[in-house]
């Protein structure tokens, strides 16, 4: 019993930072109308700069954060336009050719990656959050718990910022209706590189402390990239009100998977899991309507 | 035999260019030394598998991202009945590969070509992404130490399988998509499905039909593959990589044309075999071939089939335009998903 309780609880504490992945990815299609397959990408290139960190600059990768968000955003921002203007191009079927747009860049930051630093799996060590706490039966790795600390704050942040701004306001519109968002003068290629931006930056920050409770390789990408779509399809695109439970939901079934089947049936269940979803519900079963 | 004169070339341009090409693919054995009729058998190959994503992805619109998992249905099934004990002749092999992977791709498509866009492409990602997991993990087909197949080591014997099988392939779709009522069809779904559905043409079964032409190829090839390299494991013939080769050739090439994927897969399995001799591995050239999709999608959206000739260029450029003149709207009132998820 306590072991279900232990798995139940390292499932939510991962699944807090999914819960993150995935809020930016949402809202990166609905505000850009693209599935990013570039997704699990930005983990693994997050993840890689907390590597650097540590075995370059030798600073713990923790207060660097800001600067990883930094450096990421600025990368979104960058391609965010080209996105856009596959996106809205005069080709015969944009939707698609974006989604092959993403794609390249995927396979590109894979393939750059891979060259460069090989196969090898690696860890990001940080070294500020080490350790266990115990609380009764119930052993709780510091890293994780600091993990899911960011992901509320993050997320909480991330919240307040589409909620509670004008900014955010204009991202909701745009979200819902193009058209009728820049007919009230909203700028929507402005507004698409910023999400774009956010969503790239948060997602790498996020990537450093996954780097730090997993090993990660430059291959590992389409795994997250896949574990994202799992969310938002649970959820269904474009909600994020659906994300927040999707996301530890997924954190938990991994977790009991792993624990109670074996490490190596866990993406296929999630797979199969993910693939009935997909039948049964196409437009997910917790939606409740869009952002 | 009306099907017999459609192969007729039209023009005297094209029928030149078929007679160079077949004499030159033909005759290479007998001149062109081992290296390049081994180089050309996996040209071959990819191009009639890049075919077969076409089909798919360029002709009826819809992107799939696991087409790998018929080639490996393919590959396995022609494994498994040559072991030893089984022992089947390995043309008979064949043909019990494609109708298992058509059988699959019935049972697949009929709900996942429901779904749209993004969601079909997911979806099938998520169905090879589980099939290399049952793969690796399962007994029978070896785990991911894989298994041997019996060897034959006439390096022209696999070219020419290849290269009929190849040609077979093009004839096929050629009569199908190009000349054949199913080729409107299927580009009718692609252009607008409301529109096709109401001019009385059942979308679902021809998708079905699509999605199975394009899963009984990769496994009619995914079987000669696994009998050419001799031994199979889930990484050689069920890895994402194969589906990412195939979308990038096709993509490359020329979406939803004849000759594009062939274009396309002989530029991009040439460039892949040089950085294979020069970097002795090809981890670079999955940057290489990240970004050539890029700039592609940004530059050259018709491949570079389209690079053809000026004044084609001019037609097409012509057509788009005037094609999207009621799409110049912002992307939301643009075949957006969200309105359109059930449609």
């Amino acid at each position: 019993m306590s072991l279900l309780i232990q798995t139940i609880v390292n499932g939510i504490l991962v699944g807090g930072l999914f819960v993150t992945i995935s809020l930016g990815f949402s809202l990166a299609f609905g505000v850009l109308d693209v599935v990013d397959f570039a997704v699990g990408e930005w983990v693994m290139l997050g993840a890689f700069a907390g590597v650097a960190c540590v075995s370059w600059l030798g600073v713990d990768p923790i207060p660097m954060l800001p600067v990883v968000f930094v450096v990421f955003a600025t990368l979104g921002w960058l391609v965010a336009p080209l996105i856009y203007r596959v996106r809205t191009s005069r080709y015969a079927r944009p939707a698609l050719m974006a989604l092959a747009f993403t794609f390249g860049v995927a396979t590109f930051a894979r393939g750059t990656m891979l060259t460069s630093f090989g196969f090898d799996p690696r860890t990001v060590d940080i070294g500020v959050v080490h350790g266990t706490i115990t609380i009764g039966s119930l052993h709780i790795p510091a890293l994780r718990l600091a993990g899911f600390v960011f992901a509320a704050v993050a997320t909480a942040l991330f919240m307040g910022f589409l909620y509670k701004t004008r900014t955010g306001l204009a991202v909701r519109a745009v979200a819902q209706d193009k058209q009728n968002a820049g007919l009230m003068g909203i700028n929507v290629k402005r507004i698409s590189s910023l999400v774009y931006a956010l969503y790239a930056g948060l997602t790498a920050m996020a990537g450093v402390l996954i780097g730090g409770i997993y090993s990660i390789t430059a291959q590992d990408g389409p795994r997250y990239t896949l574990l994202a779509f799992f969310v938002v399809v649970l959820a269904g695109l474009g909600s994020v009100g659906g994300v927040l439970v999707a996301g530890l939901l997924l954190g938990v079934l991994q977790a009991v998977v792993t624990v109670y089947v074996s490490a190596d049936y866990t993406l296929a269940i999630v797979f199969a899991v993910l693939f009935v979803i997909l039948i049964v519900s196409p437009q997910g079963i917790l939606r409740r309507g869009a952002a | 035999m009306t099907w017999l004169r459609a192969l007729v070339p039209q023009t005297k341009w094209q029928a030149t260019f078929l007679l160079v090409l077949f004499v030159f693919l033909f005759s290479l054995p007998a001149w062109g030394g081992d290296y390049w009729v081994r180089i050309f058998t996996g040209v071959t190959m990819w191009a009639a598998l890049a075919l077969s994503w076409n089909v798919i992805g360029g002709y009826a619109g819809y992107i799939s991202f696991g087409q790998v998992a018929f080639f490996g249905i393919g590959a396995y099934t022609t494994g498994l009945l040559m072991q030893q004990g089984r022992d089947w002749n390995f043309f008979a092999t064949l043909p019990i590969g494609a109708i298992l992977a058509g059988v699959v791709a019935v049972i697949i498509g009929w709900p996942v070509l429901k779904l749209r866009g993004a969601y079909f492409a997911i979806a099938t990602w998520a169905l090879a992404e589980a099939l290399m997991q049952v793969a690796t993990a399962a007994g029978f087909t070896g785990g991911s130490s894989g298994m041997s197949l019996p060897t034959n080591s006439s390096t022209s014997f696999f070219y020419y399988v290849m290269l009929v099988a190849a040609v077979l392939t093009f004839i096929l779709c050629y009569l199908l998509l190009e000349r054949g009522r199913f080729g409107y069809r299927v580009k009718a779904v692609r252009d607008h499905e409301a529109a096709a559905e109401s001019v009385g043409i059942d979308t679902t079964r021809v998708k079905i039909q699509a999605f199975v032409l394009s899963a009984v190829i990769p496994a009619v090839f995914g079987g000669i593959f696994a009998y050419w390299i001799t031994f199979i494991n889930p990484q050689s013939v069920l890895s994402g990589e194969i589906t990412d080769q195939m979308v990038v050739m096709a993509l490359v090439g020329g979406l939803g044309r004849i000759w594009g994927p062939a274009l396309g897969a002989a530029v991009l399995y040439l460039i892949n075999r040089q950085f294979l001799a020069v970097f002795g591995d090809t981890t670079s050239y999955i940057a290489v071939i990240g970004a050539l999709v890029a700039l592609i999608v940004l530059f050259l959206p018709d491949g570079l089939i389209s690079l053809g000739s000026r004044a084609r260029n001019m037609r097409l450029a012509q057509q788009l335009i005037t094609r999207a003149i009621p799409r110049a709207a912002p992307p939301g009132s643009v075949d957006q998903p969200k309105t359109k998820e059930r449609a």
